[in-house]
């Protein structure tokens, strides 16, 4: 079988110098472009592969680059094709495209000195893009590869002479970079954290995944395939039961058939329900990490009197106990709030504002409304309370032959009616539409909620992870007397749901499930401590914001830091460095070979004693002249000065063999020399 | 619409003479030390472009609330300071040696060496050595070398004098922009070693003038003659008469050393004189380098020559010192 392998290998050993740092800078533009290949419009992807493969090929082959109006031919096209895909040549996403563009088809230009320059600055700015699509600990790892690759190849290119192996710049690269850091940090901590200059239009499509504000029949089940992070929970003290965590998101209380969205305000403000909030029993508090999520919510735990603790934002609690911001979080936040596990709410009497939620849509589902008037038709139930009805749902629910699955297959029109009698199998969310459904055509005024539910704690720091696929759905009806109560259908289909936070899990690659079998407990411990690290990235890293600036500038001893102080400290540090800076160009300036600093001492000891000599002048010449001097009176001084210059020159010499003394002795020999008068 | 021209524009001028100030200022010497004061750095265009850059990034960075952005942004700039420093120490600490020139025929091009000493424990790169100013109309010529770990490196400089005469040897510069090329980092050193330009040598010169038969009593004693040997032995040369060879010595070396033959023109009967009056050519300059031409011809062909010019005469004889001493006389006259 032929091996090309090294053949390949050799050539690329004997490539010229120019070929050769062309394919590196190719390979590094490569390395950080790739992760963000599959956010960029598929042609963008594709042209860019294709034009760095063409341009590598040419490298290879020292072929020469391709003319200039075929260049200004594929710009234009790759322009009016990011037109053509964004709409604009402006905002975040059509600024990437470009970047990418202008940065693959610059690599086909690199002529001169200016253009390298071009291609490397291009370069760090994609490197930033990557961090619009994520700032995990991975994506930071590979970039500060790619940095070190471009910083590498900057450094090759100032080096003009012969072909100096990559790995002499990749060193200074690293090294400069290692001693980069330092500023790094202390430019991170102390630069003053500050709004964005200018509104920033987020498009709201490249929002991250995660619950949104609508609810259709099967979003909630591709949430549960994601494995990603949402909120990160440190409790302090005893955390409630797992069944009892539900954290509120989005109330969802108007329904047009296909989707539930919030109510909106048909009904007049003074008919807008009010919180009424009452808690009671024990606190629980905890502090709360929450990802970025493009939207103004804050998922807290049911249910919060006090507003969660997030300091430079507005909150408030909305008549349906959802605390929100007055801005979108494009950033991971973090916030401690009091929940109080037992506590009631909504209204008390029957009000007005409660018929909004038993509307239905006409046309729907006609046979759960058949149902419902069957039920009704039932003399136990004819005057029943809402209590009874939901009882005898849930019934339904536990008794029916209701399944809770991840693939409920597609649902038609009338996913209640599918629900409840054809399909009798579903995901949290075509339990609690179907439920809800039920309950309004029962006349019970309810509504959905969404949020996750439950949540994992890692063994290695304590902290409860809460994922996407723990995003759940559930009910809230209103009951006479008592408020809105809560119902979670899913845990009557599957008690193992709330409780004991048992989840669906998809099936897994053929690899990982090889793993998993091999050994469960290895693969929960490597998740548990990579999710502790990832925490720790996120709490240090990621959600290192102005207030743990200003906490940082307390625990020094600022008593109300504002951004001058910090400004104060980074300007203290520039002073420091550049005073250090000055003492080492002074330090350096001074003579510092140790022993050219002891001959000199003695020189001039021996001046005072009036013997000339000049910097050129040997120790054992002057070790004559001390004996023409002082004769024997001299003999110490004489022997030290011979002993100096062995040190120096004579490490091991035949007259006298054996270590001559080190500099230390003889520094302290000389302290103790008794010089002739 | 022409542009608009000064009649008598004082920028360059000013630059000019801010120049020769400032270079007449610089001691001069043959070996140097760069340290902080004699060692100048600024910015270079590149590096105006990654401040640009780190701004950019910066505010993109507080627009999109990215702390990772800040943490790019912050290395790649403690870097480029880094590398500032790592600049500025190419060049400080390095240890600059003339190494004597020898001399040089005006117009043509020439080169001396200089040695370029390291004395710390890493190696510097990329430094260039150039002439701080270029000829007119010529882009200035970079060598670059790297000086290796406590070694030393040689670099030649090129340069064109193009006046006869003992020169200074002309002002130079070291540059580097190692290792990010934001910054340029360089010096100025004023050589204190002089060069000696000989004249341009004519380059299709007339035949050597005739030799002048030797007067009377006249310094006739040739070394050869004082031998009382032949008048003279040298190699053979295509051309020569047959009668003319030595046969006897052919015969009894024994190695090959070749023919050798009688001299065809015994320096004791004829005196080969290069005068300047004979030197027909117009102007002094041309004339010099008349006179150039023939003494390397003569030195060339191994004849004895003197020469002779207004107010300096120097006796006939041969070999590199004469002839050394003849175009010194011809440079400085």
């Amino acid at each position: 079988m032929l091996t090309p392998r090294p053949a390949l290998l050799r050539t690329l050993q004997t490539l010229p110098r120019e070929g050769r740092d062309t394919l590196f800078l190719l390979a590094v533009i490569a390395w950080v472009l790739l992760p963000q290949a599959a956010s960029l419009p598929l042609w963008c992807s594709l042209g860019a592969g294709a034009v760095l493969l063409w341009r590598g090929a040419l490298a290879f082959k020292a072929r020469p680059l391709p003319r200039k109006r075929w260049l200004v031919v594929l710009l234009l096209l790759t322009v009016a094709a990011t037109f053509a895909t964004h709409r604009t040549l402006l905002g975040r996403e059509a600024g990437v495209t470009l970047l990418v563009v202008l940065l693959t088809l610059k690599t086909l230009e690199l002529r001169a000195r200016r253009d390298a320059f071009v291609v490397f600055f291009l370069g760090f700015f994609c490197i930033l893009s990557n961090f619009f699509h994520s700032q995990s600990l991975p994506t930071a790892l590979s970039m500060v590869i790619g940095l070190l690759g471009l910083l590498t190849a900057l450094v090759n290119a100032h080096m003009p002479v012969g072909r100096p192996p990559l790995a002499q710049a990749a060193r200074t690269a690293g090294a400069m970079a290692l001693l980069g850091a330092p500023i790094m940090v202390v430019l991170f901590m102390l630069f003053p954290r500050m709004a964005p200059l200018w509104g920033m239009s987020t498009d709201p499509a490249t929002g991250r995944s995660g619950l949104s504000a609508r609810m259709e029949v099967g979003t909630m089940a591709t949430l549960a395939l994601d494995d990603s992070v949402a909120l990160r929970i440190r409790f302090e003290g005893q955390p409630p039961p797992q069944r009892e965590m539900y954290f509120r998101g989005p109330v969802l209380s108007g329904f047009d058939g296909r989707q539930w969205l919030p109510l909106r305000d048909s009904l007049p403000q003074r008919h807008a329900l009010p919180a009424n909030l009452q808690v009671s029993g024990d606190a629980v508090r905890y502090e709360v990490t929450q990802e970025p999520t493009q939207r103004p919510w804050l998922f807290v735990m049911e249910a919060a009197v006090q507003a969660p603790e997030l300091p430079g934002q507005r909150l408030f609690m909305q008549g349906d106990l959802q605390w929100v911001t007055g801005t979108a979080l494009t950033d991971a936040v973090r916030y401690q709030v009091t929940s109080y596990p037992a506590f009631t709410h909504g209204p008390v009497q029957r009000a007005l504002g409660l018929l909004e939620y038993v509307d239905l849509p006409p046309g729907y589902n006609p046979r759960t409304l058949a149902l419902a008037a069957e039920i009704r038709r039932d003399a136990r139930y004819a005057r029943a309370g809402t209590a009874a009805l939901v009882q005898v749902a849930l019934e339904r629910l536990r008794l029916g032959g209701y399944t809770y699955t991840l693939e409920p297959g597609v649902y038609g029109r009338d996913t209640a009616d599918e629900f409840w009698f054809d399909r009798k199998e579903g995901f949290c969310e075509h339990i609690a539409s179907s439920f809800v459904i039920l309950m309004r055509a029962l006349d019970v005024p309810a509504r959905i909620v969404t949020g996750y539910q439950g949540g994992e704690r890692n063994p290695v720091d304590g902290v409860w992870t809460v994922r996407q696929s723990d995003a759940h759905a559930w009910a809230e009806v209103w009951q006479a007397g008592r408020g809105w109560v809560r119902v979670d259908p899913t845990s009557a289909v599957a008690p193992g749901r709330t409780g004991a936070a048992q989840r669906l899990v998809a099936p897994r690659g053929a690899v990982a499930q090889a793993f998993g079998n091999l050994s469960p407990n290895l693969a929960a411990q490597l998740r548990a401590t990579w999710e502790a690290v990832n925490n720790a990235w996120s709490q240090w890293v990621l959600g290192y914001t102005q207030r743990q600036q200003f906490k940082l500038l307390k625990d020094i001893g600022f008593d109300t830091p504002g951004w001058q102080d910090l400004t104060r400290l980074l300007l203290g540090a520039v002073v420091l460095a550049s005073l250090a800076g000055g003492g080492w160009a002074l330090w350096e300036r001074a003579q510092h070979d140790p022993w050219l600093r002891l001959l000199g001492r003695a020189r001039r000891r021996l001046a005072r004693a009036g013997i000339d000599s000049t910097p050129a002048t040997a120790p054992r010449e002057l070790a004559r002249r001390v004996q023409e001097k002082f004769g024997p009176e001299g003999q110490a001084l004489q022997d030290w000065l011979v002993q100096l210059e062995r040190q120096r020159y004579a490490p091991g010499s035949l007259e006298a063999p054996g270590r001559p003394a080190g500099l230390g002795p003889l520094r302290r020999q000389f302290r103790q020399l008794r010089w002739p008068a | 619409m022409a542009a608009f021209v000064f009649p008598f524009n004082p920028v360059p001028r000013l630059r000019r003479r801010m120049a020769r100030w400032f270079e007449s200022r610089l001691p001069c010497t043959d070996s140097i030390t760069l340290t902080q004061r004699t060692v100048y750095i600024l910015p270079t265009r590149p590096g105006l472009m990654l401040l640009l850059t780190l701004l950019v990034l910066l505010v993109a960075s507080i627009n999109f609330q990215l702390n990772l952005g800040y943490l790019l942004t912050f290395l790649l700039a403690g870097t480029a300071l880094v590398g500032m420093h790592v600049c500025h120490g190419t060049l400080r600490g390095l240890a600059l040696n003339l190494i004597a020139p020898s001399p040089q025929h005006a117009g043509a091009s020439a080169a001396f060496d200089i040695q370029l000493t390291n004395a710390r424990r890493s190696a510097r790169h990329a430094i260039g050595l150039s002439l701080l100013e270029a000829p007119p109309g010529q882009a200035r010529h970079w060598s670059w070398t790297d000086v290796p770990a406590q070694g030393a490196s040689v670099v030649q400089v090129a340069f064109t004098p193009l006046q006869r005469g003992l020169h200074r040897l002309p002002t130079l510069t070291a540059e580097t922009r190692f290792p990010l090329g934001t910054f340029r980092v360089w010096t100025v050193w004023r050589p204190a070693a002089q060069v000696m330009v000989y004249p341009a040598p004519e380059p299709s010169p007339p035949p050597l003038p005739p030799g002048q038969p030797l007067a009377q009593g006249v310094g006739a004693a040739g070394p050869a003659q004082a031998g009382g040997e032949f008048d003279g032995v040298r190699a053979y040369r295509r051309g020569d008469a047959l009668r003319s060879v030595l046969w006897k010595k052919a015969a009894k070396a024994d190695d090959d050393r070749g023919l050798v033959v009688r001299d065809a023109l015994p320096a004791q009967r004829h005196e080969l004189w290069l005068d300047m009056r004979q030197a027909g050519a117009a102007g002094w300059e041309h004339k010099l380098s008349r006179l150039c031409a023939w003494v390397l011809q003569a030195d060339r062909l191994g004849l004895r020559y003197g020469l002779r010019l207004p107010g300096l005469e120097i006796a006939p004889g041969s070999g590199e010192a004469h002839k050394r001493r003849c175009l010194e006389a011809l440079a400085t006259c």
